[in-house]
């Protein structure tokens, strides 16, 4: 079995469904650090993550995911730092009931560029079914003009298959990432 | 614009400003008091120099949050007073109880106070803030 660390990322915008996400697939009680939230104008829920969030997942294979989730926030980035050291991938969700969803897609992926190296991520499109635009042509092209070649999928993260599906595709662009360069040292 | 001037009244406010200039005069060695919304935004700050009220509100949410579920995971009760030890300094970090939002007080100390002391100025200050809130 895979006895290796695989340390995954869930960020995006507030709102879009980290925290959701996560509760959905953890296989342990999801440590969750949510807190009153005050900014309605934001987005209007009750709370939000201001720490982290932190759930498991078991791959058929046997590999366990640790999956960290950030506050979606850009006054929390230093978080954002924290968690990303050591991290593999990034599944970046968004909201596509915001103003400007692909570029919310955008500013995640360049936060978190030191782990996507270009590829090591996944993007989950939330709301689409309400907000069937932008398309997820529009995200791909805006990616690729950034230099970043990720699935972009359509996701509702309350769904436990659909957040399993990002892990898996995720966990693909890691292995894929690791064989290109182990492929390049030998 | 802020947020939480929709939550907060003026005159909460100005109470909350008026016990920051309390603690700081009461005790040489504070040198700095900030209090945001548990969602990390700055209400109010006595700081020195470049610190950033706005950083280091968000940094007091995202601690005391996680300080939290600690508590909650090692089922230790409620969470009370988060001391952080530096090699310069102290920084105490309680949360502010409010009916309707409750507010985070951070605390900064000099090497040379004494914990003692400076716990309990910032925990009169947090219950003397708690009981004027309790009655608006
Ligand atoms: N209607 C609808 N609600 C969604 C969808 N995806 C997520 N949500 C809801 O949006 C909220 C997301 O909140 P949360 O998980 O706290 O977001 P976070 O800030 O990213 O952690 C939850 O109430 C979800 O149930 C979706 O596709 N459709
Ligand atoms: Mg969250």
């Amino acid at each position: 079995m895979d006895q290796r660390e695989y340390k995954l990322i869930f960020t995006g915008s507030m709102g879009a469904g980290k925290t959701t996400a996560i509760a959905a697939v953890s296989e342990v009680a999801p440590l969750c650090t949510d807190v009153q939230n005050t900014d309605h104008s934001e987005f209007a829920k009750a709370t939000t993550t201001t720490g982290l969030d932190y759930g498991e997942v078991t791959l058929p294979g046997g590999q366990v995911l640790r999956l960290f989730g950030t506050p979606g926030q850009t006054r929390f980035r230093f978080m954002w730092d924290i968690l990303g050291k050591g991290a593999l991938g990034v599944v970046v969700l968004v909201d596509n009931s915001r103003p400007d969803p692909v570029r919310d897609a955008c500013d995640y992926v360049q936060a978190f560029s030191n782990v996507i190296a270009g590829t090591r991520a996944v993007i989950g499109v939330g709301r689409c079914d309400a907000y069937p635009t932008p398309t997820l042509e529009e995200y791909d092209d805006a990616l690729k003009a950034i230099g970043v070649n990720v699935p972009v999928i359509s996701a509702d993260v309350r769904q436990r298959e659909h957040v399993l599906t990002l892990v898996d595709i995720l966990f693909y662009q890691i292995e894929a990432a690791e064989t290109v360069s182990s492929g390049a040292v030998a | 614009m802020t947020v939480h001037e929709q939550c907060l009244s003026r005159s909460e406010e100005a109470v909350i400003n008026h016990h920051l200039d309390a603690l700081m005069q009461q005790e040489q060695e504070i040198c700095g008091a900030v209090v945001s919304t548990v969602d990390g935004f700055h209400v109010a700050a006595r700081l020195t120099g470049s610190l950033s009220a706005e950083k280091l509100s968000a940094m007091a949410s995202s601690l005391l949050a996680i300080n939290e579920a600690v508590c909650r995971e090692s089922s230790m009760g409620e969470c009370r007073d988060l001391v952080v030890e530096a090699s310069q300094g102290r920084i105490l970090l309680m949360d502010v109880p409010h009916p309707a939002q409750k507010l985070i007080l951070t605390v900064l100390c000099r090497a040379k106070t004494t914990m003692g002391k400076a716990l309990w100025s910032a925990r009169s200050c947090r219950e003397s803030l708690g009981r004027v809130f309790s009655r608006t």
